[in-house]
């Protein structure tokens, strides 16, 4: 391939105090390396943004971008990223959406916008065929999320933020669509700028190098993820709540604000249950052959189903089984615009601080009451529920019960209970985005929701599985792919087979044995994997048929690896350390069955190892071996 | 290059309504204007034209067409994965994906909703992955 043909993304810079919009080149060296997404907007937040920054002033940058793949018509690929400094944690933020924002932004021309500064009052950025303007919102001020869409034409793309990012609730979201870019604060980082919304429209094609090659792949890929029994048949058909059942049975089912694994009425609010009683049909993003998302009824009306992370939160996790109660406040929750992972983990912590004695929000759990009218006081900032906005480690700070607050660096874990998924607790420790079970690895999968079992509690080998599924789903979003495609990763023949298998446990055992493997080829990428195979990363062959770059499985997942290396850069440089990379004492210390002392997520002995493969000093620092094998030149 | 309407345009409106991309603005008896950097080329405003006032993108008069004869698309539902690429495509809102036909049905696909809306221009067959969709006269689904 000759280097001429790379089409080099197309970024704006908008300074929003002045409303200029400027053209913001990005080098070939950085397309190359970054490929786009989150690892390519991290980057550029370390050129843009001086250390220190409060990440709810308007100092804070956000970058609104895509990856290459979308818009292309490679299956799963219309997710987009937003990058900024994290409210949450005050390290590196990035949250992805699916749904039709990013495949419009590229056909209005850009791969990426970054929003610089604040508006003076009240505004939207509209672009449209590659023009960007800024315009008055005073009159879109104040809507919630579903009502200032519906302000615009149903054919565009739109990113906007409800009354919870106006208001400065901490966890705020940014809501495209139905689709939600949740987690980390970027609704309230919106709002701080004064920006309602992002609307954007255009008619222009993707780019594609190699068209017939990419074609041809294409089908394959596409018709690969439809034969799949999970990314063709479970997820179809049960959404991601379908995972609930099996959580529940490993007890990994965050219950009672993570103090037990199980729920005696998991049944009642699993996927299936789903799907036999409330489900209307699915649905999925643009793109998309795996349709996961959820139609259900609420009040008579249509609308977006919840999926597992809700169920989880605002079921076992606050001891309830109404499921139709679950919807409505998963649709409430996104019209307000709010995070529902970080929601459900602060509202389960004040339930315990209240069951304590330590706080009164009048919020119990076991009972629904005074919930949604908690979620409504959060959004519009009334009165003493207020406070909840905050999230779970400020109100720690207050209120105390620090060795019960559920999160990681800040950010509310996501429902998985870790003590019996010590590798998605090594994950949550060490995710640059705090307790993010996606950013963490998602080692669940292979440990509990999955359909090959590894060890839960073994810490043996977690630190590699870790780091490569981490490296592997920072690459993947970058590209603009959706994570759920992984799961296809897995082999379906054993799916088919059953965790209990002798073939399936075999597997789960070679795992964790081959780890010396898995801990040293690291330090070989990319040359031990010279080769692409849609079975081992699908990924990396459509990224080099679209775009033209030289991309094999191996630099693929060298890509992967500076992105995470360079989110551990910016959080370094804003102040974090390998402190920060633990969890609280009920998870760490307390064993979840009394009589299973080794159901704790032992970090002490996961953590030094995680550093060593990862080519960290043990302070969790990169070493500059490590820094210069993988190109990164900033510095802290 | 894109379309181009001449000095015959005597703002009918006709092609602006029936344009897929909403690339056509112009008020009532005036002359209409085509978006350059919207337009797709489908050449939907030349089949509405009476008075032949669309230029296509070799500067030839495009010749209208009766609306019988335009082309409409039929899906083909078996290679169909319901990703929706070809709904989001369509301007008109003419595509949807169908409903399950029983309790649990996962094998949906994309199909003709609104036929009265189509106009023909093509979109859902060009970005369509699978080339599931092909447009043909008088057989639209």
């Amino acid at each position: 391939m000759k280097r001429s043909q790379l089409t080099l993304p197309k970024y704006a810079l908008i300074d929003l105090s002045t409303g200029e919009v400027s053209n913001y080149p990005i080098s070939e060296e950085l397309f190359r390396n970054y490929i786009g997404g989150k690892a390519l907007g991290s980057r550029l937040l370390f050129d843009l943004m001086p250390a220190g920054v409060d990440p709810l002033s308007k100092e804070n940058v956000m970058i609104v971008n895509t990856g290459p793949m979308n818009g292309t018509g490679a299956p799963s690929s219309s997710r987009f990223n937003v990058s900024f400094k994290n409210v949450m944690t005050n390290g590196i933020a990035s949250s992805n959406c699916g749904g039709q924002f990013g495949v419009m932004l590229k056909a209005a021309g850009f791969d990426g916008i970054i929003l610089k500064g604040g508006a003076q009052s009240p505004s939207y950025i509209e672009i449209l065929d590659g023009e960007i303007s800024l315009k008055s919102a005073e009159h879109l001020w104040g809507l919630d999320a579903e009502k200032v869409q519906e302000e615009f034409d149903p054919h565009w793309g739109k990113l906007v933020i409800g009354p919870a990012g106006e208001n400065g609730v901490h966890y705020a979201a940014a809501v495209s669509g139905e689709r939600v870019a949740g987690r980390c604060g970027a609704g309230a980082v919106l709002g701080v700028k004064n920006i309602k919304a992002l609307v954007t429209f255009g008619t222009n094609r993707a780019t594609i190098c190699d068209k017939e090659g990419f074609d041809k792949y294409n089908k394959k890929f596409i018709n690969f993820l439809r034969t799949h029994p999970m990314t063709g048949n479970s997820l179809p058909r049960y959404g991601s709540a379908g995972l609930l059942n099996n959580a529940n049975a490993s007890h990994a089912l965050p219950t009672k604000n993570f103090s037990r694994g199980q729920y005696e009425h998991a049944d009642k609010i699993s996927g299936e249950a789903l799907a036999d009683t409330v489900l209307t049909r699915n649905s999925g993003c643009v793109s998309c052959p795996i349709r996961c998302a959820r139609r259900v009824m609420v009040d008579g009306k249509e609308v977006k189903g919840p999926e597992y992370e809700t169920v989880g939160l605002f079921g076992a996790n606050i001891e309830n089984y109404d499921l139709e109660w679950i919807d409505t406040i998963n649709y409430v929750a996104d019209i307000y615009g709010m995070d529902a992972i970080s929601l459900g983990g602060t509202i389960a912590f004040a339930m315990e601080l209240q069951e304590k004695g330590m706080a009164d929000f009048g919020l119990h759990f076991g009972s629904k009451e005074g919930v949604l009218e908690a979620i409504h006081d959060i959004a519009y900032g009334i009165g003493a529920a207020k406070e909840l906005g905050l999230g779970t480690k400020l109100l720690s700070e207050k209120y105390g019960g620090k060795d019960f607050a559920i999160h990681a660096k800040g950010l509310e874990l996501a429902s998985y209970e870790p003590r019996r998924s010590v590798g998605m607790g090594l994950g949550y420790a060490t995710s640059s985005r705090g307790g993010c079970h996606l950013n963490g690895g998602y080692a669940a999968l292979i440990e509990t929701v999955g359909v090959v079992a590894v060890d839960t509690q073994t810490p043996k080998g977690k630190a590699e599985l870790t780091v490569f599924f981490q490296n592997m789903i920072e690459a993947t979003s970058a590209s603009g792919f959706c994570l759920f495609t992984m799961m296809a990763v897995i082999p379906g023949f054993l799916s088919n087979l059953g965790p209990a298998h002798p073939i399936t446990r075999f597997v789960s055992k070679f795992l964790i044995t081959a780890r010396p493997v898995l801990g040293v080829m690291w330090n070989m990428m990319p040359g031990i994997l010279p080769f692409n195979w849609m079975y081992l990363v699908p990924y990396a062959q459509s990224l080099k048929l679209a775009t033209g770059l030289d991309i094999t499985a191996g630099s693929f997942l060298q890509a992967g690896e500076r992105a995470f290396n360079t989110d551990r850069l910016f959080n370094l440089r804003e102040g974090l350390t390998a402190a920060d990379d633990t969890l609280c004492d009920r998870l760490t210390k307390t064993p979840q069955d009394p009589g299973k002392p080794d159901t704790v997520v032992p970090l002490d002995k996961m953590l030094p190892r995680y550093y060593r493969v990862r080519g960290w000093d043990k302070n969790g620092v990169p070493t500059p071996e490590k820094l210069k094998k993988l190109g990164i030149t900033v510095s802290i | 290059m894109a379309y181009y309407i001449s000095e015959d345009c005597i703002g009918c409106t006709l092609c602006a309504k029936n344009c897929p991309v909403q690339a056509i603005e112009g008020t009532v008896k005036q002359r209409h204007v085509i978006n350059p950097k919207r337009c797709v080329e489908c050449g939907v405003c030349g089949n509405v034209c009476n008075k032949s006032a669309v230029l296509n993108s070799k500067g030839e008069v495009a010749q209208k067409i009766p609306k019988a004869e335009w082309k409409k698309p039929v899906i083909d539902t078996t290679l169909c994965s319901a990703c929706a690429i070809c709904v989001t495509a369509c301007g008109r809102d003419s595509l949807a994906i169908s409903l399950p036909q029983f309790k649990g049905d996962i094998h949906v696909f994309a199909y003709m909703a609104n036929e009265k809306q189509c106009v023909g221009c093509g979109l859902c067959e060009s970005y369509c992955p699978l080339h599931a969709i092909t447009m043909k006269v008088g057989e639209g689904t």
